[in-house]
Formats: C-alpha cells, structure tokens, sequence
C-alpha cells in the first residue's frame, strides 16, 4: 500500500485515484489536458505534436502480457496532412533523402547518431552511412554535426521529393464537380449557393497553369459540360443512357481552367437557371460516378460529388431501406452497403489516382451506408447535411458555405500514399479512414486532405526489452496543387516500461476513446449494433477491472477507482452510447446514424471527442476575468462544464460546441441586462426561438460572446451550424439530447451507468 | 389516212398527259383477259398525281361519293346525271345516287366543276382539316473534311430562309456518337448524345430525350403571343423555324468536325444507321402521321453500329457489285435489313426520308435506297458538299410552283377505283402499298400489288408511278359496242400549306375486241410510255432476279412484242416492218439494255442504286432521256437539231450536246475544239464562232437550272478523257463492237439452253446488229 500510495503522491495529480462515485467534476475549466510521454527533454522538445500524432498510451507496454494485464486498446491516431504553420513544417528540398538501407526509415530526430558518418536506425537498428551530403550545409558552405539538419531537429518535416519518387509525371491538379440537379436538389437551392461560391474561390483553389476542371449535371440523366477554349457559349452534352453510360466526346470536357476560365464562369453562371423548374425526381447517380471515373482514369483527380437523394436510376440504384429496418425490432439493419457496386467503383478510382468526395444534402434517406463506399475505399471525404434547404434552414445553409468555401480552397495532395512504420517489435493490424491498403503498411490515397484523420490498432508480437523508446513514422508521399512531389514524414518516439502503472498513468483517455470508436464503428458494421455498445461497456468494465486490480482490495470498497489519466472513460463511454452513432434508439435515422459511424473513423480526434461530449460554457457572466491569452485579449474564455442538466440554471445562458453545431441555451430567468445586450430583446419573452445568428448588438456584452463564437469557430476547419434555444422553446429537446450525464426514458445517467459498471466488475 | 389518225392519237396522248398527268401503255383496251395478257406490254399507266396544274379551279367543299359501300367513287364527268331528279349514276358500279342538299341549284346550265369534262382531274381542299405545319429534321453527318461540312453548313444556313417560317425544324448530327440538338436554348447550346453502335426503339429515344415526361422544362420564349399550346408533346428538339432561326444558325456556326480521333489507316467511325434510327424515332414519338422530311447529309460510309456498310479499316474496301455477285458482303444484308426496317418505319408514320450523299467513295446508298423509295424521298449523289451540284440541287427541294407554293407535299395515298372489267395489279414507284384489299384488286401482282391504295409520305409534283392493271372480262362477256373501261385515281395529301388536299383524276378509255380489232389495240400503243414502264419492271426485276435474267427477259418480251404486232413474212427478216407508234420502241429497249440501270457492271452499287431510284420516281419525259439521252448538234450549218443517238453524229466541225438526265456533256468536235483552243472565239471577227460555242452553253444552263437533282456538267472536247460520256452512250454504229471495252466486261447474255431466241443479242453490239437480230428471231419460225 505504501509504495502505491507513494508513487501517487510523488507523481502528482496525474497518478492520483480517483474514486468515480465520488469525482464530480472531472473536466478541467480549461479543457481535458493531453498526456505528455516521459521522454528526456530533448525528445520531448522535438517529438511530434499530439494533435498529429498520437498513441492511446504514452507508455508502451515492455511486452504483449504486460499490455494484456492492462486491458487498454494499443493503436495509434493520425492526422498525417492537419494543416500547419509555416514554423512547425519545415520544407527542405534536396538532392538527398536519408533513409534507413533495410527499412526504409527517414531519418529523424529519434535515430542514434554512432559517429558523424553513421547513424543508427531507430525502427530496425541498422547502422546506416550518412551521405557526405547530409552535412553539409550550402549557406556555410561547411561540413558540420548532423544534428543542425533540419531532419534531426524536427519530427515533423516535409521534403521536396528528386525524381526517384516519381513513377510517373506528378499529375495536375484536376478537379470534377458533379452536381445533383434533379428536382429535390434544385429545390434544396443548393446549386446557386455552390456556383456562387466556387465563383467567389475560383482563384484561390489550389492550382497552377496545369490544372483542369470540368462539370457533370446530373439527374436521370448524365449531363457533360463542353467548354473548350474558344467556343461562345458552353455546350451541355445529355447521354441519358445511363444502363450504359459513355463519355460523349474524347476531349473539352476537362478543361484547362486558366484557358477557359470565362466559359467556366459563364457555366456557373447559367447552371441554377439552367435547371430551373426541371420535373426529373430520379437520380442516376451511379452512372455519373462510372463516367466521371473514365473522365479522370487517364490522369487522376479528384471527384466532388453533391447527392441530395436516394439514387434510383441506372446502375448502382438503390432502394429504401430505411422503413424495413425500423421493422426488424432486434436490432437495427442497414449499416452495410447494400450493392458492392460503390466499393467496386471505388476500387478502380483508388487504382488510377481518383478520390470522390461526397457532400450529401439529402432530406429523405439516400443509404449513405452504399453510397459512402465510394469515398471511403477512394481515400475521399463524406460530408452530410441532413435536411438541407437554402432557406428554410439557413443556419445549416451556412454550414454547408463555409465547409464548402474551406473545401475548394484547402490544401490538397494528388497521388498520395501513406506509409507507417513503427519499431521492430510492434506491428500495426488494423486500419482505420478512408483509404484502400495496397499492401501490409502502405495506404493507398488518390487524394489526401487536411481534414482526415486516420487510426491503426497495434499489438506487441516481441518483447521491446532491449530499447527505452518506440518510434512511429508516417510518411505521406503526395503530388501537390503545384505539379510537386513532396514527402511529409512525422515521426513520434514513446517510452518503453515494463511498469503497469507506468501503463496506466500513460494512458491517452480522449486517444483510447477514439480508437475505441473506430473499432466499434466496425463493430457495428460487422456484427451489430448491440454487440457493438456490449463492446464499449466491456471496455470500460476492463479498464476500470484492469486497473482497480491493481488496487489493494481496501481502497475498491465502496468506491469506483480509476486513475486520473483514465477518469473520463466512463463518461465518454456513455456518451458516446448516447451519440447518434451507437444510440439504442430506433428513431435515429439510418443515414444520421450511418454518418456519425463514418465519422468515427474519420474524424481527427479532437473533433471526434467533441461530437461525443460537446463543449458547455456558461456564458451569461462571460467576462474579461477569463480572456484566454493563448489567443488574444479580446477572446474570453469561460470555464467548461459538464453535460449535466444539474449544470443548467433558469438565469443563466450557456453556450455548446458539438463541432458541427453550436447551441446557445438561453434560461428563462435571464436577466433583462443578457436580453438587451446580447440579443437585442427587451426580455426572454421576446426572444426569438430558433434564431440562427446572433444579433451584432454594440454592447461589451455581445462583442465579448461575439468573439469567442468566432474564435471558436476560426479555431476549426469546417463551419457549425448556430442555433439559439430558448428554454420553453422547440429546440430545447436537442439541446438537452446532448445532456448524456442525464437520465433519460431509455437511458442511464452517468452515476447510473458507474453503478452498472460496478455489477459488471463484479459478476 | 393511217398517219392522220397517228397524229390524233399522239394529240389524245398529249392532251390527256396534260389534263390527267397520265399516259397508258394501251389507250385501247383489250376486252378479255386472255387478250390482255398476249398484248406482251402490260396494260398500264404512268400517273403523277401532283402534277403541276395551274388553271384547277380552287374547290373548297368536300367530294360527293358514291353511297355504294364497296365502291366510293368520287363524282366525275363520267358520271350520268339526272339534273331534274337530282340524281347521278356512278360509272363505276351503276348506283343511283342522289345529290346532297347544297348541289340543289345544280341544272346543265349550273353544272358543279366536278362533272364538266375538262374537270376531269380536279382537287378539294378540305377545309375543315386541321392545317399541321411540316417538320424538318436535319441528320447531319460531322465526318467530313472542314471545307466539306462548311459548304454544308452554311446550304444548311441558307435553307433555313427557304423553310416555311411555321415549319418545325430538328438538328441531329453524328458521328462516332450522336447528337439530338435541343433548338432554341440561350446561353448554352445542349443536345442529347448516344452511342453510335446502340439501336434505340422509339419508345427508348422518347424516354431518353424525355419527351412527354419529366425532365426539363421546355424553354419559354419570351413574350406574349407565344403561348401557344402544341397539340402533341412538347418537344425542345423540333421548334418552329421563325423561333430558332437564329440560335440554329449559330448552332451550325459553332459545329465542329466530329472530335473523336481517327487513326492512320481508318476510316472515321461514322454512325449512319443510329443516327437514323434516332432521326425516325424521335418522329414517330413526336410527330405520327404528320407531314416531316428527315434530310439525311452522309459524307461516308456507315462504319459502325446497325446499318454498318463497311469496316472502319481503310485496307478493307466497301462492297462492288462484284462483291455482291460472289456473295462476299460481310454487312450487306445486315445493313439493308436495318435500313429497310427503318424504312418501313418512317412509312409507317407518314415520313419522309432524304438522303444526300456527297463523297468520293460509296456511302452505301445501296444499302439505305429503301429509305427514300419507300418514303418518296430525295435520293442525291455528288463528290462532295462543296460543289454546285450538291448546293443547287439542295436549294431545289425547296423550290415553289408558279403559285409561290412549295412543290414538295406530305402523306399522300394514292387510291385506284376501276370500272367492274378492270382490276388493278400493283404499282411500281416511290410508295409503299396501304394494304387495302378491295373490289378493284387483282389477283395478280405487278410491283407492289394485292392492294387498292399505296401511300407516298413525299410526294413532287414530278413524282411519277407506274401502275398495271388486269383485264378480268372474261372472253365469253363481251363488252357491248362503245363500252368505256374507267379508273378512278383519289390522291389525298397534305398540302405544304398544311391543308388537306384531294385530287381526283378519273379516265376513260374504250373497249375493243382484240379477236377482231386488233389493229384498233395497236394503235392506240404508247411505246415511249411503254418504254419506260418496261424500264421499271426491269428495275423492279432487277433489284430481286439476276441482271443477266433481266435482259433476256426484256429481250424476250421485245421479240414477241415484234411477233405479234409486226409485219413479216415468216423467216423474211427483210420482209419486217413495224408501224410508226412501234418504232422508235426497240430502239428505247436497245439503249434500255445498254443503259446504267441493267449494266451495273461499270458502276458501283450506289451509283446503280441512285440511277434506278431516280429511273423509279421520274416522270415520262424524264425517264426516256434517262433511257435513250438526247443528242443536239450545233454546226455553223444551220440551227441547233436533235441528231441520232450514234457514233455517226460525232463530226469535227461540230458540238455536241447530250443530255442523259444525270450528265449534261458538251462535246466539241475535232475541229472546233481546236479552234477553241488557239482562241479564235476572242477575237472579233470570230464572232460567230463565240456564238456557236455559247449556244450549246446556255442550251445547257437552262437544263441545268431546273432539273433535280442537278445533272453533272461535263465540258469536254474530242480525245478529251471526259468524251467517254458521250461514246459510252451513243451507239457504236461505226466501230468495232468491242471498241469501247473500257467500260466494262462485254455480257453476253444467256447460254442458249432456255432461250435460244434471245442467246444472240450482246450487249455492246450496235443498234444496227441488234435490229438485224431482232428481225430474224420476230420472223423466225421456230420461235
Ligand atoms: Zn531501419
Ligand atoms: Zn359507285
């Protein structure tokens, strides 16, 4: 008892018990802090940064039954191409690439340096030479330590590659657009928004002098857009048999965008009125996909595919599934695709260097489950607006803008593949995103974008006796907008302990969560949903057994112990059995549910720890006190709270961040002051229900709720949707539908969940 | 005597050919079948039902009919009318019928057009129809050089200013794909595209176009006034010419070649049979049974897809009639199969198909000739689009009547009645057959026969048919003295105004008792009217039997037409002798045999087919040019003459002009020739020889400037490579038979085995032979 309770006290707060039962509050003010290895700090200075690369456990288990003892989920989470700051990706361009002769390893910041010729492989231990080259640096015109190259000094970098990493050309940048123009996507008003904004970006989407585009309409039909340089007005070419859909001429339908800018300006121009009032309720989606593929095979490209409905046209046709599964009361169906036809598809977009990135603003079902394969095996992106309408939901409207606005401008890498080595010893098994594995290591990614976050479960197949520190590399080969082929390597060092503890202070609660996630996507997907959630609470009943375990059996009477670094386990847990993806609710839309399951493998991990478990604030009281300093003076940053409705007061207004959408709760109690100030009402009883903006009223009050609103929303790659819920009012029930500490008809609150999880340990 | 009443009866010939627009092989008939059927000529006519009539008197009501239900002759002058009981009898079946109401005021004084015997041919126009305008759909190939398609382009342009501003007009162009154009759209050109290999029924070209259903909305043009509701589905591909003029004018501005790439050694993939397909399709789902011409502009063969002619490999040549003899055409009949069903189809919806053809090689006229023969559409043949042939010839189509009215007419049915003696056998021409059986149909089959009715989706006023008749008085029945036979012949149409138009053409002829009257037969015999109805039998033989089979058949029936109207003594050639009205007939049948329709052997199948299609739709005159060309000669000895079809009329100092109806050749002799060439017609003082080069010139321009399709003009001089022309088709009268061996293997027709009466006659002998032989077999005892 004593040596535990001394390791305890001496490693502070993080190795503290924590008796669940007891521990209300276990959220930070400031937010869920992120676990640090316990590396020497050189490495510590130079490791990779968490919000790139992370690992369930900043501790690596010494050997197999070691990690079995700890009952933690060993994997690692990515988000290889996040977008970075000039100052934390340096670019260099050179002659030579170090990298390991047996393993292929770049050198980095965690190799052993034998003597200034040589250096020792950190993932396979091979003594490697070091090219003359490597230190020498052109400004100085000098030979000097290895250790000033950029490779040593940073862990993430990105090199310029020479042409031995090309197998071919690097292609241009090309970009199809595939719009839904059937009579619900022309009713939905989408398309004005879309061309209005692709016009607003033409210039800033990321080319040069090579890069084409070309547009594809389509409904039952397949409509093709002819915009050769030269020609007066665009041509609208229709093959409407879609059975067998072809590419109705060899050339013009991909254009140089420089060369035909004004045609393409023109098209976006016509294309809302052009459709206007068009009766075709049928969508052939399938067909567009085959031919936007034969359009793109010669070259690779990206494919950017709005769907607003079930397609039920031609090839790859689908049919409601929806209704048949709320019928099958065991258990919910319909998770899978139900043709190959988009994985197939997919397959041979991912063989000729084409991703489809799908944006579905489908009100009705549109089995995104069949249709999401398309993006998924093609390294493509799947972004849903449920319900979307230009005007009657405005706020979801705006959502769609921005992501849309951020989607046609953000970084893009064509070509791309992803490898990911880790130290001898480690093997990686199971691979999570959007993506096709061409062999063992090596992810295929016709198209990567800054938003993809990625996941691979790992198990220990040897004993990492003879090292302190394990080392992960990704290594991301792209073609960029520019025509260039670039190299961007991360690589991430953890300590090896043969300690338990170590193991259990270590862990990465919000990186357990997200791998947690992926595999219960698959889960869900591949057996069931039930067997899915079991799954979870299995989960949290092991880690919360495994570690009390290593308790004396005194401190685990009568309490829930857990240590610090694994405290919110329970709670996400449940969470995340209240989210939309694993809830037990039959009411859930399939496509809703389907979505937020792909999300789950998806999502970088930050995001996907937010949609579980929003962000609350208080902010009726949001004050100068708190400004965050990280950013400016002008942010203010309130406290977080938990999701607990015991949290929310009659006088208070509070303010919650899912990631995708923000809710601001207004009590009915509010005082007059809040009304006036912020919204701009002389009372509660005068604010608007539902209002989706928030009025710019010139008081301190509203700026100061103005700028944190925007400080968030800057803070994120994609938009939110804002809605504003009066207490009495409609929205009420989806703003405390995110209250998952409550108990609800169907499910358990939080202390009711930690009771269960007590039998569970017990039987 | 004899010679008087030639003249009468070359009169009565004319007279009726003016009034009737009809001309009968026999203007006597033979009273019994039997009879008939030993007059060696068939009892037949050659009738133009629109034949261009300015003095028809505007009639605005609806015709009287015979209430007989079997028979609903129309009214005419033959029919005896009782003026005081209102009542007139039908020279057809005898029924008493009275007159309706409004012909109350009707005394011999007042008598109605439709009983005045000049009426003897009069039109209705039936008001009370709705008036559709005609559609237009262009089916344009885009595998053609640039020069090429930018002469067609802008004939295409230039047409759009002759087209009936209230006509509907279509665009489908093609290539290795195919493009249904949508007329009429702003700020983006949009058409509907399909695969070229892919045969669509209509039904799948509707819902593909999608017309009737869904889809786009059709454009609206601004404007009020313009609302009006189209009785048929609406149609973004067929829009009234006034309305899209401009952006169709643009539309074939911005065409360009057809972009898919065509590699060393091919030939572009070029989608004929689709294209067609889609053009019939779109029609029949949109516009049946109304008035429409789909103009087809091919640049080549169908290379790919139904109705394929030839393989895209250029090392691989299309089919010649030697191909065709050994039976070694991979797609021949397939693609005949394709386009006859096509054929059938457009026929079926009452429309119209063109073809014009404009290449230097074969575009397989001779697989798609059912759809202009069926449709009674233009068939027309040139080297290229940018020649005046094919521009002049086009501007034709739309050409008008002295009335300012377009001659082109829509949906016709030609309807026979005859008079109980008299039944009609079948038709040969530019029509297809109704299926109509009724009273007046025989038994036996001419052309397209066991019908009363044929219909004719395009009609021209030149459009000429040829059709037979059966004599079906027993020999035991005879007629009574002065008996008449009548045929009654009803052409309904529509009119390019959009009105609905009856024409009605009955004609008499009378009886004789061939036993005893022989010579009253023979004098009323037609032989240039017999010529050319032989020709179309022959044809018509021709496109089902053998070539060779045809030409002993001919001959065969030229002999016994010598044996049994002829003047001999038995086994006295010299003794032969033939009457006026016969005579010029053997000559018609030896230029007949030499001629581009039976010997196809110089020609390629899609020559053979243009010239027997033309042979097909042509009016009498025309046909015997065809048949038996003109020559004029110009001389400084006198005025211009017509001399012999003969080597003998080829003379130095003289110019020959020959019009073959497809070629105008201008031949300067030997002498003449030379003088043109040292210049003396620029010099003054050889002013008269300037007149005499510039007669034949203009003689020509005038031929030139009306004939559709537009003749090929040939300039050429004595020696001149050219001057094959005009010795391939004058008679070697002077030469060595295999003079002209160039032209072709000499046939020699038949083994003697069957028909040891015709083995004797080859085919490049002279007129002179061929006449001696003729004589020996008419007068031969054993034949
Ligand atoms: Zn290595
Ligand atoms: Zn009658």
């Amino acid at each position: 008892i004593a040596s535990g309770m001394g390791s305890l006290t001496l490693q502070g707060g993080s190795s503290m018990v924590v008796n669940l039962l007891q521990q209300k509050k276990l959220i930070p003010p400031s937010g869920v802090e992120t676990p640090s290895p316990k590396l020497n700090a050189d490495y510590k200075k130079v490791n990779c940064d968490p919000s790139v690369f992370r690992c369930t456990m900043t501790s690596i288990p010494q050997t197999s039954s070691l990690l079995n003892k700890a009952r933690l989920p060993l994997g690692i989470l990515i988000h290889p191409f996040k977008d970075l700051s000039v100052s934390s990706l340096p670019v260099i361009q050179s002659s030579v690439i170090v990298r390991c002769k047996s393993c292929r390893t770049y050198i980095n910041p965690f190799v052993y340096f034998v003597d200034q010729r040589r250096w020792k492989c950190n993932l396979c231990y091979k003594v490697n030479d070091l090219p003359d080259e490597f230190s020498f640096d052109p400004v100085t015109k000098t030979y000097g330590e290895p250790q000033r190259r950029p490779e040593i000094k940073s862990a993430t970098i990105e090199f310029i590659a020479p042409s031995e990493y090309m197998l071919r050309p690097p292609q241009p940048a090309i970009y199809l657009f595939c719009l839904d123009v059937s009579f619900n996507a022309i009713e939905t008003g989408y398309l004005t928004m879309f061309c209005q904004t692709l016009q607003d970006v033409i210039e800033k989407i990321p080319s040069d002098a090579r890069t084409q585009v070309g547009f594809i309409a389509y409904d039952r039909a397949v409509h093709f857009f002819n915009l050769a340089e030269g020609l007066s007005q665009p041509q609208m070419l229709t093959v409407s048999d879609v059975d067998d859909v072809f590419l109705p001429c060899p050339d013009n339908l991909l254009v140089n965008l420089g060369e035909s800018k004004e045609l393409v300006i023109d098209l976006l121009n016509q294309l809302p009125a052009m459709f206007e009032g068009n009766m075709e309720t049928s969508s052939a989606l399938g067909a567009t996909l085959q031919v936007a593929f034969k359009l793109l095979s010669p070259t690779g490209g990206r494919i950017t595919v709005i769907q607003t409905l079930l397609p039920t046209a031609g090839p790859g046709a689908l049919q409601n599934r929806e209704d048949s599964s709320k019928n099958v009361a065991k258990d919910i169906q319909g998770f899978g695709p139900a043709t190959d036809f988009y994985k197939k598809l997919a397959l041979e977009c991912s063989a000729q260097q084409v991703a489809v990135d799908l944006f579905l603003l489908n009100g009705q079902y549109a089995d995104i489950a069949s249709l999401e394969c398309i993006s998924k095996f093609s390294g493509g992106s799947v972004q849903y607006y449920p319900s979307f309408h230009a005007v009657r939901n405005p706020s979801l409207a705006d959502k769609f803008e921005v992501d849309l606005r951020r989607y046609l401008i953000r970084k893009i890498g064509f070509e791309a593949v992803m490898r990911i080595r880790c130290t001898k010893g480690l093997s990686m098994h199971t691979f999570h995103g959007n993506f096709f594995v061409r062999s063992t290591d090596l992810l295929s990614l016709p198209n990567i974008n800054p938003d993809a976050g990625f996941g691979m479960q790992m198990s220990i197949e040897d004993s990492l006796t003879e090292t302190s520190t394990v080392c992960f590399q990704a290594a991301l080969l792209y073609t960029s907008s520019k025509g260039e082929r670039r190299i961007r390597v991360h690589t991430m060092c953890l300590p090896v302990t043969n300690q338990l503890e170590e193991i259990f202070h270590g862990a990465d609660q919000q990186a357990i969560i997200g791998l947690l996630a992926k595999m219960a996507s698959d889960r869900t997907a591949t057996t069931s949903l039930s067997d899915a959630r079991d799954a979870l609470i299995n989960a949290a009943v092991d880690i919360l057994s495994a570690y009390g375990s290593t308790l004396p059996g005194s401190q685990r009477i009568g309490t829930l112990p857990t240590c610090h670094s694994l405290r919110l386990i329970p709670m996400y847990i449940l969470a995340m059995l209240k989210h939309v993806a694993f809830r037990l609710n039959p009411s859930v839309k399939l496509d809703d549910r389907v979505f937020a399951l792909q999300e789950c493998k998806t999502l970088p991990l930050a995001s996907m720890i937010q949609s579980f478990y929003p962000d609350l604030y208080p902010v009726h009281n949001i004050t100068d006190k708190e400004l965050n300093k990280k950013v400016s003076s002008e942010v203010p940053s309130p406290p977080l709270i938990h999701l607990s409705s015991a949290n929310i007061d009659r006088n208070g207004a509070y303010l919650m961040d899912t990631g995708s959408a923000m809710y601001l709760y207004i009590g009915s109690a509010i005082s007059e002051q809040f009304c006036k100030d912020v919204l701009d009402k002389p009372n509660f009883m005068s604010i608007e229900d539902g209002l989706h903006e928030l009025p710019e009223v010139e008081t301190e009050m509203s700026e100061r709720l103005r700028n944190f609103l925007s400080h968030l929303l800057e803070s994120r790659p994609t938009g939110a949707t804002f809605t504003l819920v009066r207490e009495d009012g409609k929205h009420r029930l989806k703003f405390f539908e995110y209250m998952v500490e409550d108990r609800t008809e169907s499910s358990m609150s939080y202390f009711e969940f930690l009771q269960h999880l007590q039998k569970q340990m017990k039987s | 005597m004899a010679k008087n009443r030639m003249a009468t009866y070359q009169e009565f010939i004319q007279q009726n050919e003016d009034r009737d627009g009809i001309r009968f092989s026999w203007n006597v008939w033979p009273s019994s079948r039997l009879e008939a059927t030993r007059m060696v000529v068939p009892l037949g006519c050659l009738f133009t039902p629109l034949k261009e009539r300015t003095d028809l008197p505007p009639i605005q009501y609806d015709p009287v009919l015979c209430t007989r239900p079997t028979c609903r002759a129309i009214l005419n002058p033959y029919c005896q009318v009782d003026y005081r009981a209102k009542i007139w009898s039908c020279n057809f079946c005898f029924q008493r019928n009275p007159f309706p109401p409004q012909y109350a005021a009707i005394s011999e004084q007042h008598q109605p057009a439709e009983i005045i015997p000049q009426f003897s041919t009069i039109e209705y126009t039936i008001t009370r129809a709705t008036c559709s305008p005609p559609v237009f759909l262009i089916v344009l190939d885009t595998c053609m050089d640039e020069e090429d398609l930018q002469a067609l382009k802008e004939s295409l342009q230039m047409s759009l200013s002759l087209l009936p501003p209230n006509a509907l007009i279509g665009l489908i162009t093609y290539g290795k794909m195919v493009q249904v154009h949508e007329l009429g759209c702003e700020g983006c050109s949009k058409s509907y595209v399909f695969r070229g290999t892919k045969d669509l029924t209509a039904k799948q070209v509707q819902e593909m176009l999608g017309i009737g259903r869904g889809g786009l909305p059709q454009q609206q043009a601004r404007g009020p006034g313009t609302s009006q509701q189209q009785p048929l589905p609406s149609n973004r591909f067929l829009q009234p010419v006034h309305k899209c003029d401009m952006n169709l004018t643009d539309l074939l501005g911005e065409l360009q070649r057809d972009p898919w790439p065509v590699a060393q050694g091919k030939r572009p993939l070029r989608s004929t049979g689709v294209a067609l397909s889609i053009a019939v399709g779109l029609l029949e789902c949109t516009f049946p049974n109304t008035g429409a011409r789909i103009m087809l502009f091919a640049g080549g063969a169908c290379t790919q897809g139904p109705g394929m002619v030839v393989g895209d490999e250029l090392k691989y040549p299309i089919r010649s009639h030697h191909d065709i003899e050994k039976d070694n055409c991979k797609f021949m009949k397939k693609a005949m199969k394709h386009f006859e069903a096509l054929a059938n189809r457009a026929a079926n919806n009452g429309h119209v198909i063109d073809i014009y053809s404009c290449a230097l090689d074969q575009t397989g006229l001779h697989e798609m000739k059912f759809c202009p023969r069926y449709t009674g559409g233009h068939m027309m043949m040139a080297d290229s689009f940018n020649t005046s042939l094919f521009k002049q010839t086009f501007q034709r189509v739309f050409a008008k009547d002295v009335k300012g009215e377009y001659k082109m007419a829509f949906g016709a049915s030609l309807e026979v009645k005859t008079s109980r003696e008299l039944k009609v056998s079948g038709a040969i021409g530019p029509c297809v057959s109704l299926g109509v059986k009724g009273p007046c149909v025989a038994d036996t089959e001419m052309g397209l026969g066991g019908t009363s009715q044929w219909k004719m989706c395009g009609l021209y006023s030149n459009n000429t048919l040829g059709l037979f008749f059966e004599v079906v008085n027993q020999h035991n029945a005879p007629i009574p003295q002065g008996g008449r036979g009548y045929i009654q012949f009803i052409t309904q149409y529509q009119h390019s105004s959009g009105q609905r138009r009856v024409r009605v053409t009955t004609v008499a002829r009378n009886w004789a008792d061939a036993s005893n009257n022989i010579q009253h037969i023979a004098a009323g015999f037609d032989q240039e009217a017999s010529a050319v109805m032989m020709a179309r039998i022959a044809v018509y033989r021709a496109e089902t039997d053998d070539g060779p089979d045809v030409l002993r058949w001919l001959d065969r029936m030229l002999i016994r037409l010598c044996q049994k109207f002829g003047d001999y003594h038995k086994d006295d050639p010299n003794s032969f002798r033939f009457s006026e009205n016969f005579s010029l007939y053997p000559q018609f049948m030896f230029h007949l045999r030499r001629s581009q329709f039976l010997q196809v052997f110089n020609n390629s199948p899609d020559e053979t087919s243009y010239y027997r299609h033309i042979l097909n739709v042509e009016d009498l005159t025309q046909s015997l040019i065809m048949i038996q060309p003109i020559l004029y000669a110009y001389s400084f000895s006198g005025t211009p003459e017509p001399v012999l079809l003969d080597t003998s009329s080829i003379q130095p100092d003289r110019i020959l002009l020959m019009d073959t109806f497809f070629q105008i050749v201008i031949y300067h002799g030997e002498t003449i020739a030379q003088w043109r060439k040292q210049g003396y017609h620029e010099l003054p003082e050889y002013e008269n020889f300037k007149q005499l080069l510039q007669a034949p010139v203009d003689d020509a321009q005038e031929i030139l400037q009306t004939r559709f399709p537009m003749p090929r003009y040939i300039d050429t001089d004595a020696g001149g490579s050219q001057a094959r022309f005009l010795l391939s088709r004058v008679n070697p009268s002077m030469t060595h038979n295999n003079m002209y061996a160039w032209g072709g293997p000499v046939t020699v027709a038949g083994d003697g085995a069957q028909d040891a009466n015709a083995a004797v006659l080859t085919d490049d002998v002279s007129l002179q032979v061929f006449m001696e032989h003729l004589k020996k077999l008419a007068v031969s005892t054993s034949s």
